[in-house]
């Protein structure tokens, strides 16, 4: 198979909106990209794939005009540049929303929508009147256009208080409030349940069909294939193949992403043991969820899934003692246990790797080191109180290992390693209290296929070695490849409980919204 | 298009609560405790309630303003300023002693422009270190609140000024109303108050009607992703330590006139007062929030707790005690208040 297709002789006809030529740039002795070229043609969807580390923001912010390239030009609309700035890239109509989704917290809707146009209307200038009027007009429009309410209230909401759906949403009608001629979208629905992202497509659609290319970064190609469009794969900062996403199947992307072969398979082949580990008893805190009960064997890994609103989340944390349940019982091997702390379910062997692990779990500024023993610091110090560095060092290197951490440097800071490896030092420092169960919440949000790869195959050797796993995710696919048994939240109830290997993506779908439309009634 | 109830963000809809108004308008509570302090006092103090005395908190609130809009505007922008009164004594005591040794000519609309000026660009000094060095600028302030002082007391001079130049202490005693009291004193209103609210309005102007106000508030949301949205990061901090510059200026040569004398180690030492100040009216000390209203209730919530304890019998030594528990109250209020959204 062979399907690197046409590099150098990308279509450069008249009609590309942008086009980017053998573009260079070097970060200190890194080459992030070398040699990149690809066009964007009106009206049409892109899909920038590769693993994290590959050059995809890069090329992003090149073409959004945050990076000057050293090397390289860029031809917009078909005029010739060696660099852009950020007001020539938005005035011709470039368009990005990052994943941090760029919201400025602060302010109120209709300005993080329409503040932009104003703003690139001037030039840049900010010695300019600021038009109250036009603001909340030009807000509402795309606010409409994304399905968002434009009433008064709602514009004048300061984003901070919106859920995090609706600021994605913010962040789209922003970007095509300015006439957008390219929508850039990195990793849009990472944080998005199945329904919103049915919404983030319809929006593309009409995007599209009113000649607007958009150009995704992602890593989840089940989505690519539903959007449909041309597939750009990096490589170590090259353009590694190019065209219609159709004309690859997912084996093909992945390996053209990571160089080597990868195993789309179920990672799941073990059985789980016979003794039952943990115990969850009408557990409930409304309005999030009530009467939970389920059970965990060792060795088995389970799987909780539900939409955004389900109660999932809130269930995950209320078992680490984040935040507790208001009442129920939970036991672990046959013994109530009362965990209203995290401190206690650390005490009690439950570790919990949070959904958000740059703000609830790693300390970004610290080392692997540092942060893989935390939670032992305790046990590590001397009588003195002092923490044994070497006792330490030994651990977190045992650790680095077992988690497949690429890279031997333990001193490196946190912030410094790409996402997947990231997960790898949070999901590593729990395995440091050696937990009898270990609640996993969306284990490989935002993480490239090769470390999804790395992080399932660690997964199953925990369960191998007889310890209980919970994910809680909203990755199907995720489940389905790594689960016994797979659980469906619904507006805060288990409403259906699917052996994994008999089921599949739709039925588990169809649980999530037919239970929903049942519950409202 | 596929129509898809996303639930409503919380506080959108449904009725009204206090809560949510002392969120989103945390100036309120400073509005409540202001009057609440009025009414306490006027009853243990009747005095309290007559012209003079309101005169008199309406004459101390200028200087003090005048700088709390200027850290305001800062502190909107995610930033903090130390500065301001080190800017205030440069320009006040060198601008004096410029008058009346040199140039006694100069007409006193010319000597505010100039007070302004020299503070703007003292102020564009602290913007272009806070830019280009990529420092908080906290220690940016510090740093140059010691560089302005140590150069005047060093270079321009010590030498306290007893008498100001004519023009000057003409301008520090115009009123703008005077008028008898019952008991036969004359009371005035001077001229110069009138510069408080003149440069509020142009504050509140700038900040909610212009772009730049816009970009402050966005540079104070979150600068990084100001920056990636084309704001012009460096145009905002050096205006915004410009302008405040410049408020400094003018408040620097207010002071002067309105007391008769240009002492040159006068006023540094006050800037915590003018933070409480902004503090205690809404502004959030990490930034992006606050309003020039809730400003101006923080100042004169702090002049009156300063000149009316000493009315109902509380010795003036407790004055810092008691902004200090309001400062702790107010936080604990708003804190608890943003908790439950």
């Amino acid at each position: 198979m062979s399907p690197h297709s046409s590099i150098d002789s990308a279509p450069a006809g008249a009609k590309a909106f942008l086009e980017l030529r053998q573009i260079h740039k070097r970060f200190g002795g890194v080459h992030a990209l070398r040699g990149v070229s690809f066009s964007i043609e009106p009206g049409e969807a892109y899909h920038l794939l590769g693993e994290n580390g590959c050059g995809k923001s890069t090329v992003i912010k090149v073409m959004s005009g945050a990076l000057v390239p050293d090397e390289g030009e860029i031809i917009l609309e078909g005029h010739s540049f060696r660099s852009l700035t950020s007001i020539q890239s938005l005035a011709a109509g470039i368009e990005t929303v990052y994943q941090d989704l760029s919201l400025l917290p602060n302010l109120s809707v209709a300005e993080n929508v329409a503040l932009n146009e104003q703003l690139v209307h001037s030039g840049g200038s900010l010695a300019r009147l600021f038009n109250t009027t036009r603001l909340r007009e030009t807000a509402a429009t795309a606010l409409r256009a994304v399905g968002l309410p434009d009433d008064r209230a709602f514009l004048a909401t300061i984003v901070s208080d919106l859920p995090l759906a609706q600021r994605q949403l913010v962040a789209i009608a922003r970007a095509i409030a300015t006439r957008a001629k390219m929508v850039i979208m990195d990793e849009p629905t990472t944080s998005l349940t199945r329904r919103e992202v049915d919404n983030l497509i319809a929006v593309v659609a009409r995007l599209r069909s009113e000649g607007v290319a958009v150009l995704f970064v992602t890593h989840k190609l089940d989505e690519c294939y539903r959007i449909g469009g041309h597939a750009i794969v990096f490589r170590d900062g090259q353009c590694v193949a190019q065209g219609p996403i159709a004309n690859y199947s997912k084996k093909q992307l992945a390996e053209l992403m990571t160089g080597r072969e990868i195993d789309a398979g179920r990672y799941r082949s073990a059985k789980p043991g016979a003794a039952e580990l943990f115990h969850v008893r009408n557990f409930t805190r409304r309005p999030a969820f009530e009467e939970i009960s389920f059970s965990v064997r060792t060795g088995e890994v389970l799987g909780i899934t539900g939409l955004a609103d389900s109660g999932r989340n809130e269930l995950a944390m209320a078992i680490a003692g984040v935040s507790p349940a208001a009442s129920g019982t939970l036991s672990l091997e046959g013994t109530d246990r009362r965990i209203r702390h995290p401190a206690q379910a650390i005490a009690n062997g439950i570790g919990y790797v949070p959904e958000d692990r740059l703000a609830e779990g790693l300390f970004l500024d610290k080392s692997i080191f540092e942060n893989e023993i935390a939670l032992v610091v305790r046990k590590l110090c001397n009588a003195l109180g002092i923490v044994d560095k070497e006792k330490g060092r030994a651990l977190s290197a045992k650790i680095s290992q077992d988690m497949r951490l690429n890279t031997r440097d333990l001193d490196l800071p946190v912030g410094a390693l790409s996402g997947g490896n990231q997960q790898r030092v949070l999901i590593g420092r729990w395995l440091s209290i050696l937990p009898k169960l270990l609640v996993l919440h969306g284990p490989t949000v935002g993480v490239d296929v090769g470390s999804k790869d790395t992080i399932y195959r660690v997964i199953q050797t925990l369960a191998e070695a007889g310890m209980g796993l919970v994910i809680v995710s909203d990755d199907l696919p995720e489940l389905l490849q790594n689960c016994d048994r797979i659980l469906v939240m619904n507006a805060g109830r288990i409403v259906a409980e699917f052996d994994a290997l008999a089921t599949n993506e739709d039925q588990l779908y169809q649980a999530m919204l037919a239970s929903k439309t049942e519950n409202a009634q | 298009m596929s129509s898809v109830e996303l639930e409503t963000a919380p506080g959108t809809r449904g009725g009204f609560s206090l809560r949510e108004l002392v969120r989103r308008r945390p100036e309120v509570i400073t509005f409540l405790l202001l009057m609440a302090i009025c009414v306490i006092v006027s009853v243990v103090n009747p005095a309290f309630l007559q012209p003079s005395s309101l005169i008199d908190i309406g004459r101390a609130s200028v200087v003090m303003g005048l700088f709390a809009l200027g850290v305001f505007i800062i502190l909107a922008a995610g930033g903090i300023d130390v500065s301001f009164t080190a800017i205030a004594a440069f320009t006040m005591y060198s601008l004096t002693l410029l008058v009346s040794k040199h140039a006694p000519w100069i007409p006193m609309p010319a000597i505010i422009l100039m007070a302004m000026a020299g503070g703007a660009l003292l102020g564009t000094i602290n913007g272009l270190l806070v830019h280009n060095l990529r420092v908080p600028s906290l220690i940016v302030t510090i740093g140059t609140q010691y560089l302005f002082r140590g150069f005047l007391l060093s270079f321009i001079g010590t030498v306290w000024i007893m008498s100001l130049p004519p023009q000057m202490g003409a301008f520090g005693r115009m009123p703008l109303l005077q008028f008898d009291s019952a008991d036969g004193r004359t009371i005035t209103l001077p001229m110069y108050f009138l510069v408080l609210p003149i440069a509020a309005l142009l504050t509140w102007w700038i900040l909610n009607r212009t772009l730049m106000g816009r970009a402050i508030f966005a540079v104070g949301g979150n600068a990084s992703v100001a920056g990636r949205l084309g704001y012009n990061l460096r145009t905002v901090h050096i205006f915004l330590f410009a302008y405040a510059g410049a408020l400094a200026g003018l408040a620097g040569i207010i002071h002067t006139c309105a007391n008769r004398q240009s002492n040159p180690f006068d006023l540094v030492g006050t800037e915590i007062n003018v933070i409480a100040a902004v503090v205690l009216g809404g502004a959030r000390i990490t930034g992006g929030t606050g309003t020039v209203l809730g400003t101006l209730l923080g100042v004169l919530l702090v002049v009156v707790v300063n000149s009316v304890l000493v009315m109902v019998g509380i010795p003036s030594t407790w004055q810092r005690v008691v902004v200090g528990s309001f400062i702790l109250l107010a936080a604990a209020f708003f804190v608890t208040a943003q908790k439950k959204s």
